[in-house]
């Protein structure tokens, strides 16, 4: 920082700071010297960080550590960098001039994956924060006083027999050689032609990783590969199910969607009199539906987003893609392909977080971000997508990015507005509660906002918004927007206008969601169904009619299958049930699976067929329907291949046709499309409200 | 570690396509949709193939009929190009003869309106009571100015009373006869025994032998005017006759003086003599008398000189001592007017209506008019009925005392039997009356060839 | 279907029909001078009716094949179905003035009675039987698939047979290449969950339920020797062919007191998969009991379909004869 560099050993930027080893001391002119990792800024403060008393300090602590210090450590024999050692050599200490501790506190080699030496081990508290705050596991804590104080697993069980999950977290925050790994986890990205496994020394050379544990990279041996690809070669394609993100250092390359930007569309009404009723594809211009929205952007796993006239976009040197697939296992959202000779670094998940708590690295994909996404965002809110050039300039300059943790709450329904946020990666589920109940309104991926009433100084949240993953939001102050504002007077009405119009639309949303009853109903999930297709088994005979006319009402696939679980004398088929909570919208990786304000799931054109929400639906009611698509055949250039395409399809009510096919269909008046509170309700005893 | 039960769960066992693949059920509506409709257009193709028409046919032919089974073509006659192979009017005339109803121009049915085939093993010719109906259930409407009952429907409905019964005048016939005194038992017989006549010792039906119990014999042998020929009756029905040969015993012969009166009506004249007159015309009598006389008067001279017998003397005066010498005509001449005042003042008066008129000595005798046949628009069948007794329906005869009384039976006396139902005789209209006016009948070429009709056109 | 109320509108329609068609018949007997007769315009008109009954009955066939068609939805042609069919019969019967004529019109008479009465009958089935299946096969499946999910059974059975008694020996069956619903998709099969974070209300049951880790529950040999030996030789068998001979597993009372000797014979730790395996059987024996009703629910439209279009084929061919004729 400016240049100063404080020495630490117990600080670690992720973690809270304790000054337990006091050696980042500075002299601020108090009595004593101040631990600057915990010491407050005051206005007025001097600082001195290097002085005579300072250094003298610093250097008989590291000596008093040495001592005790079993050096060469594991650590240091390992990969080279144990920071005790480091910074003794760095202060001129050669031989300590203490006599070593009486008490061994010994070795514990029972666990699989981390050796424990408790003789290097300086409690500096990194092993135990790391393990209660960063990854929830509080299984390490202090045990002991004087000479026998250390570390202990649990109630001091050896490290193999106590809750410890061996996730690593400890190993990679100890500066020492306390905790070493065992050896190399073996992990294989990928073998083959292009792909060079980096040693641990390397990796240390690379700027993003400096600072980074040793030990972790050796343990991570393989989990980052640089890849080298030549023209023409794919990267990754959309829909693969991954776990590797991929860092660009040379080269481009081009990322685009191969699926055709289309929705299913069956041929109905008049027409389908005397023609079998088939599915097409077509895009927006043949078919517009209501509600549709992203004019002009798809989002995509990446830096940049993809516009739906031309999804096609370039990647180079710093992108970074696969974020939201190596983090959550999502499918991969788009195509990339090499434009010219690339080399990248593909990395696993363990690798990717230790980067992305990297502030230089974090800094420089906020600044990507900004520079090539940020304005497709913002212009992608109603509010902002008509606003001059020189506003928008002027407000991504006042964003802030905000990253949040899984299950982390971002608001709260009903605390006072008074920020925008944007999602830049990963899931927020937007949640309203109301008497009686809950409903999930929503699950926003990259490119959707919330929280605009804020920005014009209305109201209290409507909802309550929780990250569901790894979610990195951009936020904009109330304040700095109401500043801006007012250099801007001409787009306040605008603003105003479109401000009202969604506090509308939420009043409305308000009065259409019932609320929800019975506990009966929870054991099936029933109440969570906004529209069930119910065949009433009295009556049924079997007969596949209604089966039969929902394949002829979709090119022959049926998107209702007549098994599933019974309620009273009713058989709950197996057909979309818009439900108020739509796991199916959870992680698709291109946000093309949404809800309609009608509350009905439409599926946007840009879905590339990875089968996430078929394979997240409940209750089995989405699956992937194939088309026969032309397209470029990489064998051939310049001519056309058919290829089989997949869509993602579920029930839609027939929204072509008068009224669902399998309700006109069956001889027998089985089949019913029915709100389960209403149609149920003389079974669950009254209208239903609590 | 139980088992659990989710709706993805179930749903993820079932194929997608499940409805399209064929399982044993559907398949084997499949195959019998196609099979037995097939099966069924095959075997009529067969029928086409082999020309075999049978198989259209709405129901088995009449017995009259049931020889043409195989010969659908020779009613149904396919007109050159037409589809259309009805059976008209002009296939029955090809065999038939239907002689229309009436002369008058009222349009006639076509023949099927009233004898329709394919009704299987009945009788043909008998017409169902509506297709009567269908004129005389309202017969003013087409014949205005008719004289018959308008509205028949049937024979308990709306039938009138036989016409012959509805006559004032009663029976035209001129012979007095008593049929009650005739029905007791009769003290005098020819031989003084008492005799109890039945019907049939009088009454027979024509062409069968006369019952000669209480017939004479010499009367049998006079060929004077006692036709023979009278006995096979030829019906005259006025305008209807029937089709069928008549077995003659259908009606009852007129009854004769010689096989059923003459043991008991005695025409005797004279106590000189035993025989009687012939019943004949009365100057037949007359000659037979004077011949007779003279015969005698010629064999008994001494009659001449008559002593009138006191026994015949009646007049309660004293009787003058004369005699009278008579020439033989003379006495002829007497004696026959005494014969002819008892016969003709007694004994032929008993049962002819004689009118002596002042001019001649001869009376004229009424012509007998003895009907024989009452029904003139039906035709009745005593042979039929041979198993009743004649009383059982002609019991007016046990009461009649008037020659006048038409003793035939009311119409009632029929409906006993013949009504609707089971357990009836026959009532349909063609039982007793026709149609056709049989006596314009023209006589009909016959057309099969035998090898044609046993091979069924083949 | 149940017959009920709903028909209501239907039934008096056709009972007045046929009211009104037994008048006119009655009338045309009295007065016709032959009688009933096919031919007469009466006759004519209710043959003409008739078949025009037996038309819109067949077409019933027809608008199956076409669901999607608006040209009235299925309910209503289903009871068109039921009620003008079954006034088909009566009408012929005018038409036929009682008569069975000859040939090819006693073999249509025959053909529509039977026809009628198989429909009558099925109708009767289709009202009583789906209550019957909905009461006594709780665990009802899709007919067409009964098959498969039996196959399922028997992996289920035969892998908790094998935690309790190590490997059989049994084959392992797959079935690549199907498309199976709930989550299809073309191109790769579907990949392990992904945790999902959602309300509470959904995941108490709605997502597919993650099974408890199972613990090793494996047997010794002798331990585990009658499980192994009742599933070989009667259990599998049983799941196999529910049908081939009476069996002891065919029957509730017997199976549970089958099991309930097992559960003596094995240790406390196997009673759970013991319980899993009843289960099992459970099920398949409703499987049986769903296919038995189930042919009882369809059968009868063997004998009613191919009838029914003969009745149709050979009506036309009469229609046309006895025009000509």
């Amino acid at each position: 920082m400016g240049g100063i560099h404080i020495p630490t050993l117990c600080h670690l930027q992720n973690q809270t700071p304790v000054g337990v080893c006091r050696l980042c001391v500075v002299d601020t002119g108090a009595r004593v010297l101040s631990a600057s990792c915990v010491r407050a800024v005051e206005p007025g403060m001097k600082v001195v960080t290097h002085s005579d008393k300072i250094l003298h300090a610093r250097k008989t602590l590291l000596e008093l550590l040495m001592s005790d210090h079993p050096s060469p450590c594991a650590r240091q024999e390992k990969s080279g960098d144990c920071e005790l050692e480091g910074l003794a050599k760095a202060a001129g200490i050669a031989e300590a001039r203490f006599a070593k501790r009486s008490i061994a506190r010994g070795e514990d080699d029972s666990s699989l994956a981390i050796a424990v030496d408790h003789d290097a081990c300086i409690l500096c508290d990194r092993c135990i924060r790391g393990c209660d705050e960063v990854k929830d596991n509080f299984v390490l804590g202090r045990m002991g006083k004087g000479y026998s104080a250390g570390i202990a697993f649990d109630l001091n069980a050896p490290m193999g027999a106590s809750t410890c999950i061996s996730c690593g977290e400890c190993m990679v925050s100890c500066p020492t050689g306390a905790l070493t790994n065992k050896g190399p986890a073996g992990t294989a990205i990928c073998a083959g032609q292009g792909t060079e496994i980096f040693e641990a020394e390397e990796l240390l050379q690379i700027p993003v990783f400096r600072g980074v544990s040793g030990t972790f990279l050796e343990l991570n041996r393989g989990a980052i590969v640089k890849r080298r690809f030549r023209k023409g070669e794919v990267i990754c394609r959309e829909g693969e199910f991954g776990s590797t993100a991929f860092y660009m250092v040379e080269g481009r390359a081009k990322v685009s969607l191969s699926a055709p930007i289309a929705h299913v569309k069956t041929q109905g009404g008049a027409k389908g009199f005397f023609k079998r009723l088939t599915s097409t594809l077509v895009g927006r211009e043949e078919d517009r539906r209501g509600e549709e929205t992203r004019d002009r952007t798809i989002p995509i796993d990446a830096s940049v987003d993809l516009s739906y006239g031309n999804p096609v976009a370039e990647l180079g040197p710093g992108d970074l893609f696969g974020e939201m697939t190596c983090m959550n296992f999502y499918p991969r959202s788009a195509t990339v392909v090499a434009e010219s000779d690339v080399v990248a670094y593909e990395m696993l998940r363990n690798v990717l977080d230790i980067m992305l708590k990297n502030k230089a690295f974090r800094a420089q994909l906020d600044e990507t971000y900004r520079r090539r996404a940020l304005e497709n965002h913002l212009r992608g809110v109603p509010m902002f997508a008509d606003l001059s050039p020189e506003f928008i300039g002027d407000l991504k300059e006042r964003v802030e990015l905000q990253g949040f943790a899984p299950g982390q709450v971002i608001v709260q329904q009903g605390d006072t507005a008074d920020s925008f946020y944007l999602v830049r990666i990963g899931f927020v589920k937007v949640l309203e509660n109301y008497p009686g109940g809950e409903m999930v309104l929503a699950y926003l991926s990259r490119g959707d906002y919330f929280g605009e009433i804020g920005l014009l100084g209305g109201g209290d949240r409507t909802a309550t918004c929780t990250a569901l993953d790894h979610v990195e939001l951009v936020r904009i102050a109330g304040d700095d927007f109401r500043d801006m504002v007012a250099k801007f007077p001409s787009v306040r009405a605008g603003l105003e206008a479109v401000a009202a119009e969604r506090r509308a639309a939420n009043q409305q949303r308000l009065q259409r969601v019932d609320s929800v009853p019975i506990d009966q109903f929870l054991s099936q999930g029933l109440m969570e169904a906004q529209s069930l297709l119910v065949l009433d088994l009295q009556n049924c005979t079997r007969c596949d009619a209604c089966v039969n006319a929902c394949a002829e009402a979709h090119d022959g696939v049926t998107r209702l299958v007549r098994d599933g679980l019974r309620f009273e004398g009713y058989l709950v088929a197996t057909s979309c049930r818009q439900c108020r909570d739509p796991l199916c919208m959870v992680g698709c990786p291109v946000g093309s699976i949404r809800r309609r304000n009608s509350l009905e799931v439409i599926i946007e054109d840009w879905c590339i067929g990875c089968g996430l929400c078929a394979r997240n639906c409940p209750y089995g009611n989405i699956n992937l329907h194939p088309f026969e698509v032309l397209s470029d055949d990489p064998q051939n250039p310049g001519r056309k291949k058919a290829v089989i395409k997949q869509k993602a399809t579920s029930c839609d009510l027939c929204t072509h046709l008068k009224e669902p096919s399998c309700v006109y269909a069956c001889p027998h008046d089985a089949a019913h499309r029915v709100d389960p509170k209403s149609f149920f309700a003389e079974m669950l005893g009254g209208s239903g409200a609590k | 570690m139980a088992r659990t039960r989710t709706t993805k769960k179930l749903a993820q066992r079932i194929d997608l396509h499940y409805f399209k693949r064929p399982t044993p059920l559907k398949c084997a509506k499949l195959w019998l949709s196609f099979l037995v409709p097939l099966l069924a257009l095959l075997w009529i193709v067969g029928r086409g193939v082999s020309s075999d028409h049978r198989v259209y046919s709405s129901g088995s032919l009449s017995r009259a009929h049931a020889v043409l089974d195989k010969e659908c073509a020779a009613c149904h006659v396919r007109q050159a190009g037409a589809f259309a192979a009805k059976a008209a009017d002009n296939a029955c005339l090809g065999c038939h003869d239907g002689p229309a109803h009436h002369a008058s121009k009222i349009a006639s049915p076509a023949c099927a309106a009233c004898h329709s085939e394919h009704r299987g093993r009945v009788s043909l010719a008998a017409a169902s009571d509506q297709a009567c109906a269908t004129c005389h259930a309202d017969l003013r409407n087409s014949r205005p100015d008719t004289r018959y009952a308008s509205r028949i429907h049937s024979l308990p409905d709306g039938h009138p009373e036989f016409a012959a019964l509805g006559r004032k005048a009663g029976d035209s016939a001129t012979i007095e006869l008593n049929h009650s005194i005739h029905m007791k038992p009769i003290r005098r017989g020819p031989n003084g025994v008492l005799v109890n006549l039945e019907c049939g010792n009088c009454h027979r039906p024509a062409g069968v032998e006369a019952d000669l119990t209480y017939s004479d014999a010499s009367y049998r042998a006079a060929t004077v005017s006692s036709n023979a020929s009278d006995e096979m009756l030829a019906l005259s029905a006025g305008s209807l006759r029937r089709p069928k040969p008549i077995t003659g015993r259908e009606l009852m012969a007129p009854v004769k003086f010689a096989n059923a009166c003459a043991a008991c009506h005695l025409l005797t004249f004279d106590k000189r003599f035993d025989e009687g007159v012939p019943h004949d015309k009365p100057d037949l009598v007359h000659a037979f008398l004077l011949k007779k006389f003279e015969q005698y008067i010629a064999a008994h001279p001494n009659e001449l000189r008559a002593t009138p017998e006191p026994a015949q003397e009646l007049g309660g005066k004293p009787i003058p001592t004369r005699f009278r010498a008579l020439t033989v005509s003379q006495w002829v001449t007497e004696r026959t007017a005494e014969a002819e005042e008892l016969l003709w003042r007694k004994t032929c008066r008993q049962c002819h209506a004689l009118t002596i008129s002042r001019g001649s000595a001869l009376p004229q005798v009424a012509a007998a008019n003895v009907k024989t046949q009452w029904m003139p628009h039906a035709r009745f069948d005593h042979d039929a009925h041979r198993g009743f007794s004649c009383v059982s329906c002609h019991a007016k005869a046990l009461t009649s005392t008037e020659a006048s009384d038409i003793l035939l039976p009311g119409i009632a006396v029929c409906k006993t039997c013949h009504g609707r139902g089971p357990d009836h005789a026959d009532s349909r209209c063609s039982e007793c009356h026709t149609y056709h006016d049989w006596s314009k009948r023209r006589e009909v070429t016959p057309k099969f060839m035998l090898p044609a009709l046993a091979t069924g056109g083949q | 279907m149940r017959i009920d109320r709903t028909h209501r509108a239907w039934a008096i329609a056709a009972f007045v029909m046929l009211a009104a068609a037994a008048i006119v018949y009655l009338s045309d007997t009295l007065n016709a001078p032959q009688g009933p007769r096919g031919g007469s315009v009466v006759g004519l008109l209710f043959g003409i009716l008739g078949f025009g009954c037996v038309i819109f009955a067949a077409l019933l066939g027809a608008r199956k094949r076409v669901p999607t068609w608006r040209v009235g939805r299925a309910q209503a042609w289903m009871r068109g179905h039921l009620w003008l069919g079954l006034l088909a019969l009566p009408t012929i019967l005018f038409h036929a003035g009682f008569h069975f004529g000859g040939t090819l019109t006693r073999v249509l008479m025959w053909l529509l009675i039977i026809t009628v009465a198989s429909g009558a009958f099925g109708a009767a089935l289709q009202h009583y039987i789906p209550r019957v299946l909905t009461a006594e096969v709780p665990l009802e499946t899709i007919y067409d698939e009964i098959d498969h999910v039996r196959a399922l059974l028997r992996e289920e059975a035969d892998r908790t047979v094998e935690a309790v008694c190590g490997d059989l020996g049994l084959a392992k069956s797959s079935t690549e290449g199907i498309e199976r619903a709930g989550g299809f998709t073309a191109l790769r099969p579907i990949a392990g969950a992904v945790a999902l974070r959602t309300s509470a209300a959904v995941s108490a049951g709605a997502s597919a339920a993650v099974a408890a880790a199972r613990e090793n529950i494996r047997l010794s040999q002798e331990e585990g020797a009658p499980l192994r030996i009742f599933y070989l030789n009667e259990m599998r068998q049983f799941l196999e062919y529910p049908g081939k001979h009476p069996h002891r597993l065919a029957h509730p009372a017997t199976a549970s007191s089958s099991f309930a000797a097992l559960r003596t014979l094995l240790p406390g730790r196997a009673h759970g998969a013991l319980a899993d395996l009843e289960d099992i059987c459970d099920e398949a024996r409703q499987l049986a009991r769903q296919e038995r009703l189930h042919h009882w629910l369809h059968g009868w439209l063997l004998v009613h379909i191919p009838l029914s279009l003969a009745l149709v084929l050979l009506g036309a061919v009469h229609a046309v004869m006895a025009l000509r004729y």
